[in-house]
């Protein structure tokens, strides 16, 4: 019968299906537990004081009259930090707390214990600090002095006596990373058409929901146990054994509930503070930080200037790209040298260029620090270079799709790293199946579907049509040799004489589904269908970071290898049991591929259960020459393309997006639901990258630290979305499997903006896009 | 946030003693602004005195057709009324088109009215802004002004006044009832709101203790020929960029009467006299329309960054009276 083969040969739940995640429910109806909800008896409440100024020298800090203040427990500054007093992802040049020098407004400076959260906000605010205010430095371009911002050809002016003698921010200067590419002859080659321009990108939020929290809990052996929201568990962990000079083995993380993370708990914020609050008192600690706050406790998307000039043959062939890339990075380093790795080497996008010359700088400023978010270096330089394609495309007389079609990579393309793509790079499809897709009908009468929404500003009077189409490229896992892996305890037992698996790692559930994944895998791997995912914490080795697209994959990888591991193992059970043969694990059955079903699983568990933990790499990279940007430095590539639809009412400003479709290669679409909301939701933080998200910063300070000022999209802004996902495999990676995550969020913001472009007759230049530059611009037409 | 006292007055006799006993008193109703505020520590009352228990909860319509509206009515609520709804679209839009759901269900009349602005530097309490500290100095003018007035301003403050409803009660000629220390009092609405001048800080015509009981809305024959329109950063939950309530009767394709107001332009709800007057007795063309706007903007002080608020608001003028020509015609 159809029914039992069905039955037979699959395990349900397992890769390629869509089951319920475990944490879907709770969530929805409000019963999840966040790191904000932790609480323990006993328990005091941290606050953190911070700078009002982005730069100044600290003269004095007196606790005094915050510890007089009753209820209030601990006071501390950068003289009570046990260890190391500063940290960071890959230089330590953070201040666990700021001593001597402030260099960004909110910087934290002095951190208070006391037993009730409005105790401690009290208290804070009764430490007297003295500052020397210092004027900052704000404005990228100066920060590596050269304010004028020089042509493409030429070569990055010297730095003047502005950066070296009055403006560094840090000792050693204010350039972070400068990565140069320079591949063919760029210098020397000529084109028939060349097109330029100048381009900005402001600084983006993740904006999550949930603010940075934990709980710090003292332990009887000295250390400390830590219930934090987070996206990586052990280099938390390694910083922290560094500022609290205890052992790591003494210092236990545990994930609690994450309310979102988009690179934005890759660095870290309460952690340390909350321990040293704890060791120092004795008693549990925890710190939740309040939207504004939030706003100021985790690093922002890059802000981006980008100078680029195409030139191609007339029938719109690249011949060459130069680009001068500034991103500025903020006080402190956090993610900013590989988000320079990335804006550099992806910088020309996903075509082939035979000569490219690009310059891309990381710089420090008095701004707020700039890191990890979804899509880091690729999302702006996608705005760039794609911005550039259209200008190529109108230069030469071919249509958006063709020019990208006719430049797109493949597999086999040589990029400007000297990088050969050794997997399927299907750039050129991405696009025909855009192209192939029905546009949306025409202009709407529901007001709401109409720019301006319910603001009732038209009823289509002035509300022109366009349509824009972008495609990106995503390095997925961690670039450049660094050592990216994962670990996985992977264990089969009878539970009530039933085969059950528990899967144990450290990588973190950020709400993109990689608890529902894990069991996914053990599932098909194991032919059980029951599986538990243990808390992930650190009594299992590293599992990476939840960052760069990268966790199905490299987790995935170990969870798999592990899974592989007890497979030998139980088969080792078979062939002792049933004799020698090759066996595969099915539904809770033992088949032998010669005679079929020869048992149950259970039945080989009555020996007792099997345990294996792997480490789990994926295949090296190596770091790029800093004079050339040679060497191949890059796991594997992800591909995503969208058309957007825009309606845009000229007259004032606004603009509604009528449709964004999208195409994305992922390899193996290992969740279907999982890999359309990732598209959905990647989409959507590009939309609001292109029409509203801006952390505004003027001199060195956050104008807009709330969610009534920092706008994001809300359902009325976001449109229906069309979806096509290919799968094909990448033969290097497990399943064939491409990280999903960040590539929907670059090719989003370009869409939409060339579309207002084309309804609007503007040359953008700027995202986000606001009415003022449409309004503004039709003035001058 | 500071510590404070709260008391909960139980008629309004009590509550104006009280507030006016105490010069750092603050009257408080939905809280959706001052709450706000007080956690910025800019505003830092050591008493607030709650009024939601005052009965000054209903909207009645009276025999001239004159409509009353009790400061503690709910801007939900008041969009909702049908004598609203129905006879004064442009009040019901111009609420619905403000905050959320969830925020028009706390906001009262009163409240709204009083709003103070979102200029940044205002909100800033570590940056000089004349408005809070007084003689402290206006950032803005060089620094972050995208938002801030055109029209109305002084040397000493460019800030907006953030209400979407009073924007169309300005247009309504409502007025505003008070009562203070010394009793009761009406003031035109027009008369509410102070413009910055050299006395930034003198937001509005109110002494320290007088308590905002109600606004009164006349009847206006053509009121229901009305509308509010308003131009923001996103399609919801924003506050504008610049918004038009206009009320329009025309006769025999000729404008015999107008009423215009604008939103977000100025520091106080900006009634456009000089666009009414321009309009009237005008035909009813795009053209006039365009012209009246332009008479009105004639004294725009556009700064570096908001000049593009002077072809908007000029659009959104156009747009508005263009449809409510249509449809009267």
């Amino acid at each position: 019968m159809t029914v039992s083969t069905e039955v037979r040969n699959r395990t349900a739940g397992g890769i390629g299906e869509s089951p319920v995640r475990p944490d879907g429910t709770f969530k929805v109806t409000g019963q999840f537990a966040y790191s904000s909800d932790l609480w323990m008896d006993g328990m005091l409440w941290g606050a953190t004081l911070r700078s009002p100024h982005p730069r100044a020298r600290i003269t004095s800090i007196d606790v005094g009259p915050a510890l007089k203040l009753a209820g209030v427990s601990a006071v501390l500054t950068h003289d009570d930090v046990p260890g190391e007093k500063v940290y960071g992802l890959e230089i330590a040049d953070q201040p666990v707390l700021a001593f001597d020098e402030v260099r960004y407004q909110g910087e934290p400076v002095v951190i208070v214990a006391a037993d009730h959260p409005e105790t401690a906000r009290r208290a804070a605010a009764l430490v007297v600090v003295d500052y020397e205010v210092v004027e900052p430095v704000t404005d990228p371009r100066e920060a590596v002095g050269h304010p004028d911002w020089k042509p493409v050809h030429d070569e990055p002016g010297e730095r003047t006596a502005m950066s070296r003698d009055r403006a560094p921010v840090h000792p050693h200067g204010n350039i972070v990373r400068h990565q140069r590419i320079r591949f063919g002859d760029p210098d020397a080659v000529t084109a028939d058409v060349v097109v330029q321009g100048d381009y900005e990108v402001g600084m983006q939020d993740q904006a999550f929901l949930g603010p940075e929290s934990g709980l710090a809990v003292p332990a009887d052996d000295g250390g400390v146990d830590l219930y934090v929201a987070t996206q990586w568990l052990h280099v938390d962990r390694r910083q922290m054994s560094g500022a609290l000079a205890l052992p790591e083995e003494k210092i236990r993380l545990t994930l609690a509930g994450v309310g979102g993370a988009f690179g934005a708990r890759e660095d870290l914020s309460m952690q340390v503070h909350a321990c040293m609050l704890a060791l120092r008192t004795g008693r549990p600690v925890k710190m939740v930080y309040s939207r504004e706050e939030s706003f100021f406790g985790h690093v922002h998307r890059h802000p981006a200037l980008m100078r680029y000039e195409h030139g191609a043959d007339r029938d719109g062939r690249l011949v060459y790209v130069r680009a001068h890339i500034l991103l500025d990075g903020g006080a402190y380093t956090s993610s900013t040298p590989a988000v320079v790795g990335n804006a550099s080497t992806l910088g020309v996008g996903p075509y082939d260029v035979p000569n490219v010359g690009m310059d891309c700088w990381g710089v420090y400023t008095n701004n707020p620090p700039c890191g990890a978010m979804r899509g880091f270096g690729a999302v702006q330089a996608a705005f760039g270079y794609e911005s550039q394609m259209d200008k190529l495309a109108a230069a030469v007389g071919l249509s958006p799709v063709e020019i990208r079609t006719l430049n797109a990579v493949s597999e086999g393309s040589i990029l400007p790293t000297g990088q050969r793509i050794d997997s399927p790079a299907p750039v050129a499809e991405l696009m025909h199946r855009l192209d192939a897709m029905p546009l949306p009908g025409s202009v709407d009468q529901d007001i709401r579907l109409l720019p301006g929404g319910v603001s009732n500003t038209t009823h289509g009077e002035g509300v022109r049509r366009g349509v824009g189409y972008a495609v990106g490229i995503k390095n997925v896992g961690f670039s450049e040799g660094f050592d990216d892996y994962s670990t996985a305890r992977v264990r089969i037992e009878l539970v009530g004489d039933e085969p059950s698996v528990l899967v144990h790692t450290a990588a973190v559930e950020v709400g993109q589904g990689l608890v529902t994944v894990q069991a996914q895998i053990a599932r098909s791997e194991l032919g059980v269908e029951r599986v538990t995912v243990a808390a992930a914490d650190t009594q299992v080795g590293s599992g990476g970071s939840t960052s760069a697209s990268r966790q199905t994959y490299v987790t995935g990888g170990a969870v798999r290898a592990g899974c592989a591991a007890v497979r030998s193992s139980l088969f080792e059970r078979a062939a002792a049991r049933y004799g020698p043969g090759e066996f595969r694990l099915v539904a809770g059955k033992v088949e032998s591929l010669v005679d079929g079903v020869v048992g149950d699983i259970a039945s080989l568990l009555l020996d007792g259960p099997v345990e294996h933990t792997v480490q789990w790499r994926h295949r090296p990279t190596q770091p790029l020459d800093e004079a050339t940007g040679r060497g191949n430095a890059h796991v594997q590539w992800a591909f995503c393309a969208h058309r957007a639809v825009v309606d845009v009412d000229v007259e004032l400003g606004l603009i509604r997006v009528v449709e964004l479709a999208c195409v994305q290669d992922v390899g193996k679409a290992m969740n279907p639901d999982a890999v359309l909301g990732q598209i959905h939701g990647g989409s959507a933080q590009g939309l609001g990258l292109a029409v509203m998200e801006e952390v505004q910063v003027v001199d060195g300070k956050l104008r807009n630290p709330s969610f009534t000022d920092y706008l994001m999209p809300t359902i009325m802004d976001m449109p229906p979305m069309r979806v096509e996902v290919l799968e094909l495999a990448d033969p290097h990676s497990p399943y064939g499997l491409r990280g999903v995550g960040e590539p929907p969020t670059i090719s989003s913001t370009p869409a939409i903006v060339a579309a207002v472009r084309a309804a609007s007759g503007v040359d953008l230049k700027r995202v986000p896009i606001r009415p003022e530059h449409l309004v503004a611009a039709a003035l001058c037409h | 946030m500071r510590p404070f006292q709260f008391v909960r007055a139980d008629d309004a006799a009590t509550a104006v003693q009280t507030v006016t006993a105490n010069p750092k008193a603050k009257f408080l109703a939905g809280g959706t602004n001052l709450v706000d505020l007080m956690k910025l520590g800019v505003e830092r009352p050591d008493l607030l005195v709650d009024l939601t228990r005052l009965p000054f909860d209903s909207v009645d319509v009276e025999a001239d057709g004159t409509v009353r509206i009790g400061t503690n009515v709910r801007n939900s609520d008041l969009a909702a009324h049908p004598a609203v709804r129905n006879g004064l679209p442009l009040l019901s839009q111009a609420l619905l088109a403000g905050a959320s759901g969830q925020l028009r269900n706390m906001a009262t009349v009163g409240g709204n009215l009083l709003q103070r602005t979102r200029c940044v530097y205002f909100q800033d309490v570590t940056k000089p802004c004349n408005k809070r500290q007084p003689g402290s100095g206006c950032p803005a003018r060089q620094g972050d002004h995208r938002n801030l007035a055109i029209l109305g301003a002084s040397e000493a403050c460019i800030a907006t006044h953030p209400s979407d409803m009073a924007v169309a009660l300005a247009a309504l000629d409502a007025r505003v009832a008070v009562s203070g220390p010394d009793g009761d009092r009406e003031t035109p609405l027009a008369e509410l709101h102070a413009l910055p001048g050299e006395h930034p800080e003198q937001e509005t015509t109110l002494r320290h203790g007088e308590l905002i009981t109600g606004i009164a809305v006349p009847p206006l024959a053509y009121a229901e020929r009305s509308a509010y329109r308003k131009v923001r950063d996103r399609a919801s939950y924003a506050f504008a960029v610049a918004s038009v309530a206009a009320a329009l009767d025309v006769e025999d394709g000729v404008v015999r009467d107008v009423r215009l107001a604008f939103g977000a332009v100025a520091p106080k709800p900006w009634r456009a006299h000089a666009a009414e007057d321009a309009l009237r007795g005008r035909p009813a063309t795009a053209a006039s329309f365009r012209a009246a706007a332009e008479a009105e903007l004639a004294a725009a002080e556009p700064l570096r960054d908001n000049a593009f608020k002077v072809p908007l608001i000029t659009n959104v003028v156009v747009r508005t009276l263009s449809d409510l020509a249509g449809e009267t015609s």
